[in-house]
């Protein structure tokens, strides 16, 4: 596969001692009578000279991924991911690219993928430099059937996720695509939160939003009725459906068409009426469920059942992630101060949590690999996470 | 974490504030730098033009003759924000008008995007749709270039001129897009207000000795609203008062917050209570005293130990002192196109500026992100240089330096609609600038 090397995009600059460093605060000692740039020219040149490209990880129709370096420090690696021009969108950048670097640039946490750096080249396109997380996601850790995980684990992984969701609400920011495969793993175990294509701010009171986002199976009811208004809530129920696949190793509740979804979600949970949710006949794709049919609101027996790893405590915690109604849905800062993150067993240490089989030795495959062979495993997997 | 913490965290407050002298050193740099490229640039086009253009229009010698005059940076600022008044004004131009946030954030972009850039490299006439457009992709309000390009006045702004200068904006804002309002505190603060007048304001936390009984008699007992006229302020309530006030502090926050320093100095929060302290010193005083309390309010015991022990006391100065200084920036804003003497020193930095716009930088369709079919313009000097300049062959700059030679050899023609054909028609003003 054909892959430019690196030099075409860093070899060539022409290297000029730029004074102006980092921030547009100080005071810059920038008067050079001959500069040949603009001074914003300069500003991204600095930033893009930070930066050695290496191999790719991988390409989609988005982005391609990219491997790459600080200059200054060849053992600290990012993940530069250009982001192709769109042909058929004619508007400039589109929207997923601008809302995913808007938010990046907001959100400093340590379970939110960290974007350090924008800049563009010289083709005009737009390069995000991200923390490089080497270790897949949590879909595949759920998939892999030789990968034994329990409780403790779980409550790790669902403790960085909720602290993730918690900071995005703190900061107005709904992720609205909150999945396994947007759960990236650092190299230290860290779960961070990526993909933030889908993302917008709280809307004000009263304005209408899309109800047309979240990955099927991790959509909550209100947006398969088509609510307009919404919350932190929904991102609670995704959290909750990935809490629940998590522990039984499968999509809860996978749906293969929105009314599939709405009716496994009244099988599994209970159907929404307007006693046990006021209000929900009232959304705009609702339609009365078959009398025949109405499945009683699912209690906490059931979820102590159905979810036996997590304990009593937390089903409790799971069931209050589930519920139909938004309204008594968790918020996530509730969800931090549950008591299940202090019953036994306590949340595995990041760096004992379990790995994907051979992941290291993959990685450091995947280095040694020569420049421009794509492989299909690891990497390729974590470049297709950052969002194509 | 409090909100002070999230806010330094922001985008806003790491790349976009600034201290009153850093400003006007960033500034003055990004003129120098930019006067420097102007006079080369235009040095360089004087070169190439002689000896294929020894008979130019008088216009050109005249230049030519003349040491090039630069602008200075508060006629870049005037410039700006001039402009800026002028983003306000196309938002409102839409069917149904383009939302105040969208706005404002296209505004506060124009005013990022020029403190490194100069109006004269970039004219904000040709930016400034771009930044609007932006800001409705950034804002969340929908609607397709095509779509926005039709709602422009006039019909000689196509979708790809609007669209041109994307890139450069975004280069110019370091891809940040979030920008920090006044106006969903100010939203917050007069409904808190409106609580207290009904008696269910609910106590500040570090005074959770407050009743909401305390509050409302508090609210109804402060003084009258100086700045209103008699008439209106004895008879009308407090509901009234409240909503007259909103509605003042938010105009202010429309124009005065935009078109100022504002943003760039002070916090979302100092300055829509500086606004309500323009609107209503009163009852600002009362909202701002009732979360940090009234020097007056304080218990006997704390009064009496040296005041200077209690944080809030000097919290208390701290912010009064802030909020002055704010408010006095945006009292002292008045609208550029309002005044006829304001109008006459635009339009001379007009025509300043006719004499001083970088050559190399006018065909802003050379910035377009399309590099598979390259447009004539897509390969001018502009273009590559905006693109990264790097790796050109010799051959390819000789090519360039040729077609330099005659875009400006075209541009002397056309030399009366370098500065002609204003985004938005708005006869009166516009002509005047011309």
């Amino acid at each position: 596969m054909a892959v430019s090397p690196p030099s075409t995009m860093l070899s060539t600059i022409q290297s000029r001692d730029i004074p102006f460093q980092g921030s547009a605060n100080a005071r810059s000692p920038l008067t050079m009578t001959h500069a040949d740039r603009e001074l914003t020219e300069q500003l991204n040149d600095d930033v893009r000279r930070k930066y050695v490209k290496d191999k790719k990880l991988g390409e989609g129709t988005y982005a391609v991924v990219s491997l790459g370096y600080l200059k200054t420090d060849p053992s600290v690696f990012v993940a530069i991911k250009k982001i192709k021009v769109n042909a058929e969108y004619k508007d400039g950048l589109t929207m997923d690219a601008i809302r995913e670097v808007k938010y990046l640039q907001e959100l400093s946490h340590p379970n939110i993928i960290a974007l350090h750096d924008v800049f563009s080249s010289k083709d005009q396109t737009l390069n995000l430099v991200l923390e490089y997380l080497p270790r897949g996601d949590l879909e595949m850790l759920i998939k892999d059937g030789n990968i034994q995980y329990g409780a403790a684990d779980v409550k790790a992984w669902m403790g960085m996720l909720a602290r993730g969701v918690w900071f995005c609400h703190e900061n107005f920011v709904l992720h609205r695509d909150i999945k396994p495969n947007n759960l990236l793993i650092a190299s230290d175990g860290e779960v961070k939160l990526a993909d933030f294509g889908l993302a917008r701010s709280f809307a004000d009171p009263y304005l209408n939003m899309t109800h047309q986002v979240i990955t099927r199976w991790y959509r909550p009811p209100e947006l398969l009725y088509g609510a307009r208004q919404y919350s932190g809530a929904v991102d609670v129920w995704s959290m909750g459906m990935v809490f629940a696949e998590l522990l039984i190793r499968v999509p809860f509740v996978a749906g293969n068409s929105d009314l599939d979804q709405i009716s496994k979600i009244c099988e599994a949970f209970g159907t929404p009426t307007d006693d046990n949710w006021p209000g929900v006949s009232k959304l705009p794709n609702y339609f009365p469920p078959d009398r025949a049919h109405i499945i009683p609101l699912q209690g906490r027996d059931f979820f102590v059942r159905q979810f036996p790893t997590a304990g009593p405590v937390g089903a409790d915690l799971l069931m209050s992630m589930c519920a139909l109604d938004p309204r008594k849905r968790s918020t996530a800062r509730q969800i931090l101060s549950h008591s299940w993150w202090s019953t036994e067993p306590k949340p595995t240490k990041k760096e004992d949590l379990p790995k994907k089989a051979g992941g290291t030795k993959k990685m450091g495959d995947d280095m040694g690999r020569r420049v421009g062979q794509v492989d299909d495993g690891l990497f390729k997997n974590a470049a297709r996470q950052l969002h194509f | 974490m409090i909100e002070d913490e999230i806010y330094r965290s922001s985008s806003q407050f790491r790349l976009w504030s600034y201290t009153e002298s850093s400003l006007r050193d960033l500034r003055a740099n990004t003129n120098a730098v930019a006067s420097d490229r102007v006079r080369a640039a235009l040095q360089r086009a004087r070169q190439a033009r002689q000896p294929v253009n020894p008979n130019g229009s008088n216009a050109e010698t005249a230049i030519d003759e003349k040491e090039i005059e630069c602008l200075n940076p508060e006629e870049e600022l005037e410039l700006v924000r001039y402009y800026c008044e002028k983003t306000l004004e196309l938002g409102e131009t839409y069917k149904p008008p383009l939302p105040t946030n969208v706005r404002a954030t296209a505004i506060q972009y124009l005013r990022r995007f020029y403190l490194t850039n100069s109006p004269m490299t970039y004219h904000p006439k040709s930016i400034m749709a771009c930044a609007l457009f932006l800001a409705t992709k950034t804002d969340n309000y929908y609607m397709s270039l095509r779509q926005f390009a039709d709602g422009i006045p006039g019909d000689n702004t196509t979708a790809e001129d609007v669209i041109a200068p994307e890139y450069l904006i975004m280069q110019g804002l370091r891809f940040t897009f979030d920008v920090r309002h006044p106006f969903r505190g100010l939203e917050g603060g007069i409904m808190e207000l409106q609580a207290m007048a009904q008696g269910l304001g609910q106590p500040a936390p570090h005074l959770p000795q407050q009743t909401p009984e305390d509050l409302r008699r508090a609210l109804h007992l402060i003084p009258p609203n100086p700045s209103a006229s008699s008439s209106s302020s004895s008879s009308s309530s407090l509901t009234d008062r409240i909503a007259h006030a909103h509605h003042n502090t938010r105009e202010l926050l429309k124009t005065a917050a935009q078109m100022t320093d504002a943003y760039f100095l002070y916090t979302p929060s100092q300055i829509w209570l500086s606004a309500l302290f323009i609107a209503d010193r009163p009852l600002a005083e009362f909202y701002l005293f009732t979360k940090i309390g009234s020097p007056a309010s304080l218990p006997p015991s704390t009064s009496s130990s040296s005041s200077s022990t209690n944080p809030l006391d000097a919290l208390r100065t701290k912010l009064i002192h802030t909020i002055t200084s704010c408010s006095a920036l945006l009292q002292a804003y008045t609208s550029l196109s309002t005044g006829p003497e304001q109008m006459k020193s635009l339009k001379a930095i007009a025509k300043k500026l006719y004499h001083c716009q970088n050559p190399e930088k006018v065909n802003l369709a050379g910035q377009k992100r399309d590099s598979a079919n390259p447009s004539p313009a897509a390969s001018t000097p502009a273009a590559i240089a905006a693109a990264g300049g790097e790796g050109a062959s010799e051959s390819e700059m000789e090519r360039i330096a040729k077609k330099r030679k005659l875009e400006l050899e075209r541009k002397g023609r056309e030399a009366n609609d370098i500065f002609g054909g204003e985004l938005v028609t708005e006869r009166t003003k516009e002509r005047s600038l011309q």
